[in-house]
């Protein structure tokens, strides 16, 4: 079967704003997005090991790490939802037979979602209330808690894997379906791209956790002693390291193991080779700047600068999957040649109340520059 | 039809959406509601200095956080997972038409989650004066959050001018706004305030507190009361027709008019009676029944507002068998089978012996074998009619509503199922095709039930 015959017809209303615009906030919203999800990604297991296997200063990482957790995941999951948006906007027509195909698996995310919520709240409550070590059972749960993220985000590289493997619908949905109607079990674990994808990210979320403990340690954790700040910087050193070298390996085994010939020579060649250097070698630099801290000390302005690297590293890595997406589904439709009819005054009205919305929580996170210190 | 549709057994796939979106609209109205209790009555507690009573808010604004951030959140996410997966079309035409008035959502969704979390995890840390700000600040997001959705949910029910005009306005603005805008902000003073009876009644050990709180709580509610009163005229004077006679006709509705009434009514007099005018009554046993109350209306008012737009998902515009209006003439000449991307693939790849030219030749399809031509009328049946409909058991299952029909009644009603219920969809195919649908559906239908008489005839 032509799997290009399972690509439905355009929408008749056009998109509602030119591509490069819905890519804009996609690729942005995915950056944002990836901060706080990596910390939850990599940064619960972290925190699980460092309370289980570590010393003192290593539990008090744990801690810090675990504390803010319930902020970080409501403030990714409210990021999340720009890039799913523009997605839809843009690639709805291979989004949706892709999450259709695996719809169980990709509506369970919502359940397991709620469970991980909770039981980062449940863990979290016990280091209020029991102090360092929190109960067994809430050890447990917090368990539990990390695995079902990697859960999710093994759901997720398949979604999104699939949306550009269109290859491998017709076998997916022939094999999984009644009278032409899809079961919603399919998963893309014959893709070979799906694993280091999945891999690559996990990688990739190790550097960011480690960058957040720098900013942590320099700029949050002013009542912890020195020792802890030394702590913190080998931890984050050592989780870099792991990081980077994983993102080299996963890296090099999706581009040179995995990539499709056409994908190949668009980021192999001309100016996208620059691109393409860029995102490998990106996470270095923090690295580099992480390396730096561990042996010279940290400061201020050191670990900004660590952040911004990390959030340009993101950024490359974005931008990089977003070309590579678009290579990819080529051959099979091309999403820049929609019909575009414009929504004029919509697009505005967001666009003003968007620099509106910075503008308040600019005054809202002033505000915090007032508040007293938390007693005890 | 562009898109492949999900089968699930017995429940069919629409009902999840239906499931999630009700656990997701019974803490929805609380998170707009409760915000707004907080900020009035953090303000009332500074201005007072009443220490008890802000301890007390402080307790309830984790509460909160816990009810609304979290799981209000997910399931919000939840509605967009399920109604992709269960609804692609009508989604795909809903983001191309509102992606903005959802991008707007999102800023003041933003505001939402940094104000709430401020309020909470600042508390005590802030001068009364910020905090209050802080506490109006998520108040007002909140409160044009469901604003902005209620636009879009609302056009659902009655696209308005857009079918006509096709701007982001006409479709926003449509007849169903301000009556549901109106509906929803009372609805979300109310439920706010039986969320705070049930902690108020489990948390606040002080009768005198539980008592000022009660007392303080019954007026948003009496608000409420009298605006889900105005916006529920409202709604009923803008229905579509085919909407308000759905109410009256299909016996579902009926019931759950009655009971929607019923429970409304039993709301209103325990809130006069109770709160407003006896505070003491609030115990444990009081607010459990009395939420009990407000989760059994809203959830019935939402089922009654989702089950009057049939058979639309868009009125006007998107059926509910994920097909657009305006192509069902278009379907009835080339066929269902033709028209729908995965359908075509389907037939082509198991028979391509009907595909003439590129195209299904609907004569063919009658000379395929028996059991071919029932395999075909399943497809058909999944992609036409599983929105509403299980196969031999489940929900509304065509199995077993059609238990006793002749060939005949099956045949006419197939071919033209608005005219049997004008809540059905039109039959969007060949007339080949729907001989093709009526094999299978007489293939799973129950045999009528034995044991009935009707005395014997002499």
């Amino acid at each position: 079967m032509d799997p290009t015959t399972l690509i439905g017809p355009s929408s008749p209303l056009g998109y509602p704003a030119p591509y490069w615009f819905l890519v804009f906030f996609k690729v942005l919203g995915f950056t944002l997005h990836m901060i706080p999800m990596h910390l939850w990604y990599t940064g619960i297991l972290l925190a699980m090991l460092l309370q289980w296997r570590g010393g003192e200063e290593m539990q008090r990482l744990s801690r810090r790490l675990m504390r803010p957790m319930p902020i970080v995941i409501a403030l990714g999951i409210n990021f999340g939802i720009v890039p799913l948006l523009f997605t839809q906007v843009a690639y709805y027509k291979v989004f949706y037979p892709a999450t259709i195909l695996m719809a169980w698996p990709w509506v369970s995310i919502i359940l397991l979602l709620t469970l991980a919520y909770y039981g980062v709240y449940i863990y979290v409550a016990g280091l209020r209330s029991e102090g360092a070590t929190p109960a067994r059972w809430r050890q447990a749960v917090g368990w539990v808690t990390a695995a079902l993220f990697l859960l999710i985000g093994f759901f997720f590289s398949n979604a999104f894997s699939l949306m550009t493997n269109v290859r491998a619908w017709p076998d997916l949905w022939l094999r999984e379906s009644v009278a032409g109607a899809p079961l919603g079990t399919a998963l893309n674990t014959d893709d070979p791209t799906l694993w280091p994808r999945w891999l690559m990210m996990f990688a990739l979320a190790l550097t960011t956790t480690a960058v957040f403990i720098t900013v942590d340690a320099e700029w949050l954790a002013s009542r912890e002693g020195a020792e802890y700040r030394a702590t913190a910087r080998r931890v984050a050193f050592t989780v870099s390291t792991l990081g980077v070298i994983g993102f080299a390996l996963t890296g090099s085994w999706y581009v040179f193991g995995t990539w499709p010939e056409e994908v190949r020579a668009a980021m192999m060649h001309g100016p996208m080779r620059a691109l393409t250097g860029l995102t490998a070698l990106g996470p270095g630099l923090p690295w580099l700047l992480i390396l730096w801290q561990w042996r010279r000390g940290g400061t201020r302005a050191r670990a900004a600068a660590t952040a911004l690297a990390q959030v340009l590293v993101l950024a490359l890595n974005a931008i990089s999957r977003q070309i590579v997406q678009n290579v990819e589904l080529r051959r099979f439709l091309d999403v820049t040649a929609e019909p575009v009819h414009i929504q004029w005054s919509p697009l505005i009205l967001f666009l003003l109340l968007f620099a509106a919305g910075l503008g308040v929580v600019a005054w809202l996170l002033g505000q915090l520059r007032t508040a007293e210190s938390p007693s005890g | 039809m562009h898109y492949p549709w999900w089968y699930v057994p017995f429940f069919t796939s629409p009902m999840l959406i239906a499931i999630i979106a009700v656990l997701h609209v019974l803490v929805a109205h609380y998170a707009v509601g409760g915000g707004l209790f907080l900020a009035v009555e953090t303000q009332y507690a500074y201005r007072q200095n009443h220490r008890e009573y802000l301890a007390y808010l402080k307790e309830h604004a984790w509460f909160f956080i816990l009810i609304t951030v979290v799981y209000g959140a997910i399931t919000g996410v939840g509605i967009w997972w399920t109604i992709g997966v269960a609804s692609p079309l009508a989604t795909q035409t809903l983001i191309h038409i509102f992606v903005f008035g959802w991008a707007m959502e999102y800023v003041f969704f933003v505001l939402e989650i940094v104000s709430a979390f401020i309020f909470y995890y600042f508390w005590g840390r802030l001068d009364p004066k910020t905090h209050v700000r802080v506490g109006w600040m998520y108040a007002g997001s909140a409160w044009m959050s469901l604003v902005l959705i209620t636009g879009i949910t609302a056009f659902m029910l009655h696209s308005g001018r857009w079918p006509e005009e096709r701007t982001f306005w006409a479709g926003f603005l449509n007849p169903q706004f301000v009556p549901q805008v109106l509906a929803r902000t009372g609805g979300a003073f109310l439920l706010a305030s039986l969320y705070v009876y049930l902690h108020a009644a489990f948390k606040a050990k002080d009768p005198a507190l539980r008592d000022l709180i009660a007392a303080r709580s019954a007026r948003p509610a009496l608000l409420g009361s009298l605006l889900i009163v105005l916006g529920g005229i409202g709604w009923y004077l803008t229905l579509p027709e085919s909407a308000k006679a759905a109410l009256v006709a299909a016996s579902t509705l009926n019931i759950l008019v009655v009971l929607l009434f019923a429970v409304t009514i039993a709301v209103f007099f325990m809130l006069y009676l109770g709160p407003y005018r006896n505070p003491g009554w609030l115990s444990p046993g009081f607010a459990l029944l009395f939420f009990t109350f407000g989760l059994v209306a809203i959830t019935t008012g939402e089922y009654i507002r989702e089950a009057v737009r049939k058979p639309y998902i868009i009125y006007n515009v998107v059926l509910g068998n994920q097909i657009y209006a305006e192509k069902v003439p278009e379907l009835r000449r080339t066929g269902y089978l033709e028209g729908g991307t995965w359908t075509k693939a389907w037939v082509s790849h198991h028979y391509p012996q009907v595909v003439n030219d590129g195209r299904i030749d609907p004569p063919r399809l009658l000379m395929l074998p028996e059991e071919d031509q029932v395999k075909l009328g399943e497809v058909l049946f999944l992609y036409h009619c599983n929105d509403c409909h299980a196969g031999r058991r489940g929900f509304s299952a065509v199995g077993q509503l059609l238990r006793g029909w002749t060939p005949d009644m099956v045949r006419t009603v197939v071919k033209h199922p608005e005219k049997a219920h004008f809540f059905m969809p039109p039959w969007a195919g060949t007339p080949e095709e729907a001989e093709l649908l009526t094999k299978y559906l007489l293939r799973i239908t129950h045999p009528r039930p034995g044991g009935m008489r009707f005395g014997e005839e002499r």
